[in-house]
């Protein structure tokens, strides 16, 4: 009878603490999502506000036309050089960083700063460093005597990646040094006593236990890589032409430039379809991990 | 012996040798190394800085160096003197983000108690807010535009809070959910016995242990409100602008005023830059627990 009491009590309880959470999901989070699924299916408009049914036009349109195919290449192609770079290089810069060295504190502050920065003002402090007539860079590009249009078709592609780089390296590196810290180094002098090699202690001791860690911020740098929009919107608003637009910039511009909402919410639904079936399985992985590192 | 076994041990073992360490010149090679890659990914913020105290003449004169005639009137306009909106753009971000945090925190932290402690709702609610976190923001803009149009909050601080609270709430969920679990059950349980209600206990003993996981929640939920960009983009027009996008504004709107713009980018990254200094810890824990624990 007594813990009936408590357990329907408890309940109680749990329903007043999880109301606000309730109401807002099912306002913010529920219903955008319905309402966003069926905006899909409908010519909805900017100028156009009913919602006039119009079937599988809008992905009919989407997939019968270049922009959306292409859009989606270059994200892929963009999101698959820069994490690999960037994992690659954070990795480095933590294991440089896995040491005791004067100066340590300061410039493990530095390293994060570009985390920190908003992607849209960063964006802004890339055009001024970046500008022909006023950016530092172009100036000591001519100083050599080169003359290069850094954001002419051909260069504006390398330079975002490398943009791109410059920001999130420090992401991958911070999740990778503090994985380093939880490395039991037992394991690492057993080895070295063993005669192993730096790169051999590498390739098998560090990398197995590190392989969690290694995955989790694969996966989150991948996922924010994909919906990249901030920096390059601000930059080159995915021009020249269409070259560097991504899905995130092709269904804004969709959305609000052509004011077609029907299509840009068939697209977001593409997104989220070709998205969705990953996420239980990183869900899982980034879980479990957690549970090891404990 | 002694004399050939000392140097070895200390190369082998650096991990557990502390002040003579810091007097091996082979650490300064890690210090120089590493100081160079942290200052060059600090460049775009770097010549930003220097770009903002430099007078309009020097700025394309003297696009390498140090300012000549250093001068504050790219301060001095941006904060007062011609008349551009951006100390109300400062002051947006600001409510929007402290308004995001306290929001956040009063759906998510009773929620997350009613889930992790009172059995509320089940592992799928972590699940789905972890999925949540995966998804691409850039889904939800038209759904939300089309709503906020219709509530009203169209170009709105609440608006704009409400669609940030939207964007960190998985995080916190996350965060806080693994905070929680690493409390011994015990006191709570004490507590109970004891005769305290549930809400007595999660607010005299919860809260006081959860302190530093909710600071470091609420550091991490102001850094990325302050630091959006697309939702600011789709939801404001001018009345609720915050700083991302009224900097970049600057950049179409009024000409090309690098000076101005330099200085309002600086200003605008200074609220997050404070606290990666100040707070770096609770980032650091942050941004890695965030990243492993589910």
């Amino acid at each position: 009878m007594a813990s009936t009491f408590v357990r329907q009590k408890k309940h109680g309880a749990s329903l007043i603490l999880s109301a606000p959470l309730i109401i807002f999901a099912a306002l913010f989070v529920a219903y955008p999502l319905v309402s966003g699924t069926m905006t899909a299916f409908t010519s909805k408009s900017l100028l156009d506000p009913t919602d006039t049914f119009n079937g599988v036009d809008n992905f009919v349109s989407l997939f019968t036309k270049p922009a959306f195919l292409n859009a989606a290449g270059f994200t892929l192609s963009f999101a698959a050089i820069v994490v690999l770079c960037e994992m690659v290089l954070g990795f480095g810069l933590a294991l440089l960083f896995d040491r005791k060295f004067p100066g340590k504190k300061l410039f493990f502050t530095l390293t994060l700063l570009p985390i920190m920065i908003a992607p849209a003002l960063l964006g802004i402090m890339f055009r001024l460093l970046l500008n022909e007539d006023i950016g530092a860079i172009p100036a000591i590009l001519q100083s050599f005597g080169l003359s290069v249009s850094l954001f002419s078709p051909s260069s504006v592609v390398p330079l975002l990646v490398v943009l791109d780089i410059l920001q999130w390296t420090p992401f991958t590196f911070l999740i990778i040094y503090a994985g380093l810290q939880s490395f039991p180094k037992e394991l690492l002098e057993a080895s070295a006593v063993d005669g192993a090699t730096f790169l051999r202690q590498l390739w098998h001791v560090v990398l197995p236990v590190l392989k969690p860690v290694l995955f989790a911020a694969f996966f989150l740098r991948a996922i924010d890589a994909i919906r990249t929009f901030d920096v390059i919107y601000v930059l080159t608003a995915g021009g020249p032409g269409t070259s560097t637009t991504t899905l995130s910039i092709f269904i804004y511009k969709v959305a609000f430039e052509q004011g077609d909402f029907g299509k840009a919410a068939a697209a977001s639904v593409v997104v989220l379809i070709c998205l969705l079936p990953f996420v239980p399985f990183i869900v899982k992985r980034i879980a479990s991990s957690g549970m090891e590192g404990k | 012996m002694t004399t050939l076994e000392a140097p070895t041990r200390r190369r082998t073992k650096p991990k557990q040798s502390l002040g003579r360490e810091d007097r091996n010149p082979r650490r300064w090679i890690f210090t120089i190394v590493i100081g160079i890659i942290a200052i060059l990914i600090n460049v775009p913020l770097l010549n930003a800085i220097l770009v903002s105290f430099k007078p309009d003449g020097e700025i394309a004169r003297n696009p390498i160096g140090l300012p000549q005639n250093a001068t504050l009137d790219h301060y001095a306009n941006v904060l007062y003197a011609s008349g551009y909106d951006f100390p109300k753009f400062f002051l947006n971000s600001g409510m929007i983000a402290v308004g995001t945090v306290l929001l956040v925190l009063v759906i998510a932290v009773p929620a997350t108690y009613a889930i992790v402690r009172l059995g509320f709702g089940g592992r799928w609610i972590i699940d789905g807010a972890s999925g949540l976190r995966l998804l691409p923001a850039i889904f939800f803009v038209v759904p939300f535009f089309i709503l906020f149009s219709n509530l009203g909050l169209q170009d709105s601080v609440p608006g704009l809070i409400l669609a940030n609270t939207f964007l960190n709430l998985p995080l916190a969920i996350i965060l806080l959910a693994a905070g929680l679990r690493d409390i011994p059950k015990e006191v709570e349980e004490a507590a109970s016995v004891d005769g305290a209600g549930v809400f007595r206990t999660l607010h005299s003993i919860v809260l006081p242990m959860l302190a530093s996981t909710i600071v470091a929640v609420s550091v991490l939920v102001f850094i990325f409100t302050w630091n959006d960009y697309l939702f600011a983009l789709v939801l404001s027009s001018s009345n609720a602008t915050p700083v991302t996008l009224g900097a970049s504004n600057f950049v179409t709107s009024t000409g090309i005023r690098w000076g101005d713009i330099s200085a309002a980018s600086f200003l605008s990254t200074i609220p997050p830059l404070l606290f990666a200094v100040f707070a770096q810890r609770y980032l650091v824990s942050g941004l890695s627990a965030g990243a492993v624990k589910g």
